[in-house]
């Protein structure tokens, strides 16, 4: 039969299909003509007639097999063939849907896989299919892509990723078909070696959480771009580990892991991985942590203090504390963190800001306060730079860490020379200049100056008025100046030149003077000195003049053997070190800086900027006369010098600062100080105020603030602005400025020192303190923030009430302390030495003595006085819960009691009366009782004299844990106190650990032989986040009874009540050999809480 | 031969009765002010003194001067000073440890003179030192002793005493670190004058260092400098400066071979505070001025 037979033959079989389908199966067997004979092209057409019978629409999968069939073909047997047919006929019987995708896809799949393997692959797509028509859609989807995916995956592999998305589709087609559809793409970019890892880990992400899965496909090879290349397939194979162990915490754990892997070095990616697959074995997390904290360790340690770090680590994980090294890892560990300290070569400023500060205050004697750079420049007085050291006057400023050195004490000899240099500039006077005032090496010629170039100006015609600036004339010839430092830089046509050059000398000056006072500092001053003349730019490249002015910073480090200058030159250079050696002397002051300055200034000006090819001579460094020469003065007769060549001047800038000399602007300064002076005359009236045109001026002109600082805007709103910031920062006083500091600061938290002024700021005073996490047996460093207040304050009326209704109660506990209260004075008799001789006795030792009995001779007797000495801090639970109306809590426990026997007449009998009953009074909360019982408690420590202190703690979240101060220990009774136990009110929650914590560090900083911490509560400790989650109690109690043993250490005796009945179970296990008491019958309260006092404090 | 006289044989030692004891040499005082010819005028005047002053400043070697310098005033022929006796005075002194009391001695009981009976008797000075430790009810005894009566009762034994011509009562007190509780009697303080007894300046202070522990001159201005820089830290981390007599101490150890940085955190920087703090920082303070 000839194909033109077949093809009418079977054509008119096909007639009720599809229109097109007579014509691909002519294309088809066109297609196939020669290759295969003439029966077997009947049984190939004969299948697809029989495939297009098969069911309702798998004429659309005949269509397909005629088309496909000549490529297939040329790839398969006519058996094979035949079998490709019997599969799809067999998927047919499913959906022919899905039949039809399979037979499409057919000649591109065998492009990637072996004709054997036809049966596994349509196996795969069968699989997906349910029945269902997303579940079809889905395997005619996965047919269609397969090629793709085939291209970059085994065969083997696709059928891992069917195995996912037939996981998904459990949950969400959608989701399957994104995620097949994206498939394609993700493995194709993938390395080869990646794609393997890449997949596992996707199961693994899906067994835990399918909602990671679509976050993992979409992130995952995003994220995986960071990490190197080569360390992938290890990076994905340890996550898939990490997945299958903890669920569904891996997914972000890796998507964070690889956050911080981008930020370390590619380099170092094997060395991490490495180490942290070396410990997937004992902790999955552990080793995730690792990698999430190595950005941050890496920028502190070197690889190998990091390998050290690491270890002790390991160490924690190999006593089997498995969740110790999480939080190691996750450095909340104290542990971790001193080892980090200990390991780190960076010191950083808080770790020493404390001890620097009193350093500075003993050189300097006065009250300084040392703070961060970088709060200077949020400040916006005019400083910049938030890595240089620099004063203001009031507070030295430092960077924020220092990392210079490989060691850590070269580090901190580093801030030791800033902070050195920085007090040097208080210590010895370099924002003390004075106008018109003579220095002990050189007369001042600020005034014939001033007249000089009033005439100057004033002999200039108009348009070089006019060029010149009109505020800088004004300022000039007016004289009319805010500062002294002011007046004398208006002297000076250039104010950038004769700013730079007076940093210089006066840096010099006080370098000189530190070295001279300070022997042990020298060596490090030198050293500091030496590195930052190394340093310098390349002075050829700049213009003649600011290479001169380069050439005298040089100097200036000590180091003139790095200075070149022309060779023709060379006398101009001399003249200048001399002016500059004259500083260095013994007692120079302030005011011979500036006259130096001023010379130099002469100097410098008669050199022209120009570039250095534009000189004609040869550059050299300074011969051993030169740097050997005497400070003098420059003398009057400049005839002699050099004549200065000429040229076309390019632009001038001042040399950079030293790191370790850091911002120099003292015409800021001396403005911050007549401010402040200004301010503290206006409250005694002295003092004719400044005005705002006057301030204006000396900012616009200053140099030491540069146009490009302000904000973009007009000059005139951000000048204001900056000097709203000055005035408002001159009120600050620099202790109050430090304050804020301290809190800051690591381990001791507060320095207490905010008594005196408590009376002006309502402001929250911040503590930090560790809490402790029972499950890594380590502190969580600084982990919880607790925020002091004062309480608020209501009305007196609230205490007399209470002293109104309990007055008998009042009377009685007074009555008993009061017999608590110590005889001054006690007799102690049977004394071997003492003040008299005790007759009884004596007589009954001679008697003795006759008789031969022979006793020791304690015949005397003496008077001691004795002191009471007891300090206690009560502390009230102030959570949400104490709202809570005793009645209620009554009922809780008391329901069966009241028993009306099913009568309801008696029950609305007695709600009725108790509805009376609350309308007269109010119902009572617990707060309500622990007020009235702290008022009782006032009423009888005021008759017995203890020092006291009332808190009460409340808050939500470890961030901010209130802390109100009802009366501190050292606060006297008064009405204010009165006005705040009205206002104790339930507030949120009650994280114990911190307020203990916070408590104790009062009593500890109280000075008394007995301290009791007393705290009143109504239930158990808890908090957000005060335990793994929301139902676990185990942290929260363990970390109360860590703050209580604490507060045993330091010799404070805590004391536990609460009118929580259920508390004795929890209770026992915090308190273990710490006092507690529940109290039964919530109302006996303020009865018991005086009676508990008094044992506690007997002795 | 009795048990106490082989002893003192023996070993290198003497034992004096306290009012036998005197100032035989001149001891090393600086003048800082007029604090000598106000004292001078005073003892002939017979107005008793109270020298106030921090710690270690030297109002023990002012009195021991005074008392050395006194004879010379006076025109006594003797080499000897006016005698000097000296109570340090702590919280269970007692009116019977100053005035004196009775021992059980074999069957009978004796009296026995405390040192300020004894004062009074010889016409010594009298020195309290630390008067505000002593309880106030033991203060108050010595009243009528500071007035023009300068009697002593003595109650036990129904006495009074009438101090000698030569005897002078001087306390000494330190109001820096005393609490509110420890200060002293209005009715105590105002029956004497008061001279005040400041930290030197840095050129004093160097020369008195130099001379009590003879080390150099440059040894002895840095100790001074260092001084001067603790003491701006008073108040602040310390309850008092550093005292003229540690940096003597550190001077004297400097002397002996220490070095210097060793040897100031011993006697200056330990010595001063247990705060770490505030040592690390004083300690900081003392390698910026010595060099090794």
């Amino acid at each position: 039969m000839t194909t033109a037979e077949l093809q009418e033959r079977y054509a008119n079989e096909l007639k009720g299909f599809g229109a097109s389908l007579p014509d691909d199966l002519a294309a088809g067997l066109a297609g196939l003509e020669s290759t295969l004979d003439e029966s077997q092209l009947d049984r190939w057409a004969k299948g697809g007639v029989d495939l297009a019978n098969h069911s309702l629409r798998s004429w659309e999968a005949a269509a397909e097999y005629y088309r496909a069939s000549p490529q297939v073909a040329a790839k398969l047997s006519f058996e094979e063939l035949e079998h490709w047919l019997s599969l799809a006929t067999g998927l047919a019987t499913e959906s022919s849907l899905m039949a039809a995708a399979f037979l499409k896809a057919t000649p591109d799949a065998l492009d990637q896989i072996e004709t054997t393997d036809l049966d596994a692959w349509s196996q795969q797509g069968g699989r997906l299919c349910r029945g269902n028509w997303k579940s079809i859609a889905l395997a005619g989807l996965y047919f269609q892509h397969s090629p793709r995916l085939l291209d970059s995956l085994s065969l083997a592999s696709v059928g891992r990723l069917v195995d996912i998305i037939d996981q998904l589709t459990e949950r969400s087609y959608e989701l399957a078909n994104s995620v097949l559809e994206g498939a394609g793409d993700i493995f194709e970019n993938l390395a080869p070696e990646d794609r393997e890892p890449f997949l596992a880990f996707a199961r693994a992400v899906t067994r835990a959480s399918w909602a990671d899965t679509r976050l993992y496909f979409e992130r995952g090879p995003k994220l995986l771009e960071g990490v190197a290349e080569e360390e992938r397939a290890n990076f994905l194979d340890l996550a898939s580990r990490v997945t299958m162990d903890v669920g569904r915490q891996g997914f972000p754990l890796f998507a964070d892991a690889a956050q911080s892997l981008t930020q370390v070095d590619t380099e170092d990616h094997g060395e991490l991985l490495a180490f942290a697959t070396s410990i997937a074995p004992g902790s999955s997390t552990a080793s995730m942590e690792y990698l999430k904290s190595a950005p941050f360790v890496r920028s502190r340690l070197t690889p190998e203090q990091m390998g050290r770090w690491a270890a002790a680590g390991v160490e924690v994980l190999n006593q089997g504390n498995a969740e110790g090294a999480e939080a190691y890892f996750r450095l909340e560990s104290t542990r971790a963190e001193e080892m980090l300290r200990a390991l780190s070569a960076r010191v950083e400023l808080p770790a020493v800001s404390q001890m620097l500060r009193l350093y500075a205050k003993a050189l300097s004697g006065e009250q300084v306060a040392v703070l961060s750079s970088e709060e200077l420049v949020d400040r916006n007085i005019g400083w910049m730079s938030e890595s240089s050291a620099t004063t203001e006057g009031t507070t030295i400023y430092l960077p924020p860490f220092v990392s210079s050195f490989p060691e850590q004490d070269s580090n901190f000899q580093v801030y030791k020379v800033f902070t050195t240099h920085q007090t040097g500039r208080l210590e010895f006077g370099s924002f003390a200049y004075q106008w018109n005032s003579d220095g002990p090496y050189t007369s001042t010629t600020v005034v014939d100056r001033e007249e000089q170039r009033a005439v100057a100006l004033a002999e200039r015609t108009d348009e070089e008025i006019a060029a010149a600036e009109a505020a800088e004339a004004a300022a000039a010839t007016e004289s009319v100046t805010t500062t002294e430092m002011q007046r004398f830089f208006n002297l000076f046509g250039d104010r950038l030149l004769i700013s730079g050059l007076f940093t210089i000398v006066e840096d010099t000056r006080v370098d000189a003077f530190v070295s001279r006072e300070y022997g042990g500092i020298r060596a490090w001053l030198a050293r500091l000195q030496s590195l930052e003349a190394d340093r310098r730019p390349e002075v050829r490249a700049m213009g003649l003049r600011q290479a001169f002015v380069e050439n005298l910073l040089r100097a200036s480090l000590g180091r003139p053997d790095t200075i070149r200058w022309p060779e023709t030159l060379q006398d101009t250079l001399a003249k200048a070190l001399a002016a500059l050696k004259v500083v260095e002397q013994t007692g120079a002051s302030v005011q011979d800086s500036a006259e130096v300055s001023a010379s130099l200034y002469d100097i410098a000006m008669r050199i022209p900027n120009i570039p250095q090819d534009a000189v004609d001579a040869e550059w050299l460094p300074p011969d051993e006369e030169m740097i050997s020469i005497a400070p003098d003065m420059p003398g009057g007769g400049e005839g002699g010098d050099a004549p200065m060549p000429s040229g076309e001047e390019i632009g001038f800038e001042n040399p950079e600062q030293p790191e370790f000399r850091g911002d120099f602007k003292p015409e800021l300064v001396q403005l911050l100080m007549k401010l402040k002076d200004q301010q503290a005359g206006q409250q005694d009236g002295t003092a004719s105020p400044l005005t705002k045109e006057q301030l204006m001026e000396l900012l616009e002109n200053s140099v030491e603030i540069t146009i490009s600082e302000w904000a973009e805007g007009d000059l005139a709103s951000s000048l204001g602005m900056f000097l709203d910031n000055l005035e408002k920062d001159a009120a600050t006083p620099a202790s109050e400025k430090s304050n804020e500091g301290e809190g800051e600061t690591g381990d001791d938290p507060g320095g207490g020192d905010g008594a005196d002024d408590e009376e002006l700021k309502v402001e929250v005073d911040w503590f930090y303190y560790d809490e402790w996490d029972f499950r890594a047996s380590d502190y969580r460093p600084r982990w919880c923030r607790v925020g002091e207040r004062p309480g608020e304050e209501g009305d007196t009326e609230y205490y007399e009430d209470i002293l109104r209704k309990h007055h008998g109660l009042v009377m009685e506990t007074r009555k008993q302390f009061e017999l608590m209260r110590p005889e001054s004075f006690k007799k102690m008799r049977r004394l071997e030495d003492g003040h008299e001789i005790d007759l009884d006795e004596a007589i009954a030792f001679h008697v003795d003595k006759k008789a031969g009995v022979g006793p020791l001779a304690r015949v005397y007797s003496r008077r001691n006085k004795i002191e009471r000495d007891v300090a206690v801090a009560f502390l009230l639970d102030m959570s949400a819960s104490t709202d809570e109306e005793i009645e209620k809590q009554r009922q809780k426990y008391e329901e069966e009691e009241e028993d009306f026997q099913g009568d309801p007449s008696k029950y609305f009998q007695w709600l009725a009366q108790r509805r009376a009953k609350q309308a007269i009074e109010p119902p009572k909360r617990i707060i309500d009782l622990e007020k009235e019982s702290t008022v009782l408690v006032v009423e009888a420590l005021e008759a017995i004299g203890d020092a006291y202190g009332i808190y009460g703690f409340s808050g939500y979240g470890r961030d901010n844990v209130e802390f109100h101060v009802i009366k501190d220990l050292d606060e006297e009774f008064n009405d204010r106190v009165r006005k705040r136990i009205d206002k104790i009110d339930p507030v949120r929650s009650t994280r114990m650990g911190p307020a203990i914590r916070h408590a104790i560090h009062k009593l500890d900083e109280y000075d008394a032989k007995v301290k009791i911490l007393i705290m009143v509560s109504d239930g158990r400790p808890q908090d957000h986040g005060y335990g793994r989650d929301r139902t676990e109690k185990e942290y929260a109690v363990h970390d109360t009874k860590q703050a209580l043993n604490e507060a045993k250490r330091i010799g404070v005796t805590p004391f536990l009540i609460t009118v929580d009945k259920e508390g004795h179970d929890y209770l026992k296990q915090m308190c273990d050999d710490i006092g507690y008491e529940v109290v039964d019958n919530i109302e006996s309260l303020p009865r018991r809480l005086p009676t508990l006092y008094r044992h506690l404090a007997a002795d | 031969m009795t048990t106490a006289d082989q002893i003192k044989e023996q070993a290198n030692f003497q034992q004096l009765a306290v009012e036998d004891f005197r100032i035989t040499e001149e001891p090393y005082y600086l003048p800082i002010a007029d604090e000598v010819e106000l004292f001078l005028s005073a003892y002939e005047q017979k107005v008793p003194v109270l020298l106030k002053g921090p710690t270690g400043v030297g109002k023990t070697r002012f009195i021991e001067y005074m008392s050395w310098r006194l004879h010379q005033h006076l025109g006594e022929p003797s080499q000897e000073g006016v005698p000097l006796i000296t109570v340090a005075c702590h919280e269970d002194l007692t009116a019977s440890d100053l005035v004196g009391r009775y021992l059980l001695e074999g069957d009978d009981t004796r009296w026995i003179d405390g040192p300020v009976s004894r004062a009074i008797k010889v016409g010594a000075i009298c020195y309290l030192d630390e008067v505000v430790e002593a309880r106030k009810d033991t203060t108050v005894l010595i009243h009528p002793l500071t007035d023009y009566r300068r009697l002593l009762p003595v109650e036990k034994r129904g006495e009074l005493l009438e101090a000698a011509d030569g005897f002078l009562l001087v306390m000494s007190y330190n109001p820096g670190y005393q609490s509110a509780l420890k200060d002293l009697k209005h009715s105590t303080r105002q029956r004497f004058i008061a001279i005040e007894f400041g930290y030197p300046d840095r050129d004093q202070e160097a020369a008195i260092i130099e001379n009590e522990s003879e080390v150099d001159h440059e040894i002895a201005m840095d100790l001074a400098k260092l001084a001067e820089k603790v003491r701006n830290l008073k108040e602040h981390g310390l309850g008092e400066g550093v005292s003229t007599r540690l940096l003597v101490y550190a001077g004297k150890l400097i002397h002996q071979g220490i070095a210097p940085r060793r040897a100031c955190q011993v006697a200056v920087v330990w010595a001063l505070t247990d705060d770490l703090e505030v040592q690390r920082s004083i300690e900081e303070v003392v390698t910026s001025i010595f060099e090794e």
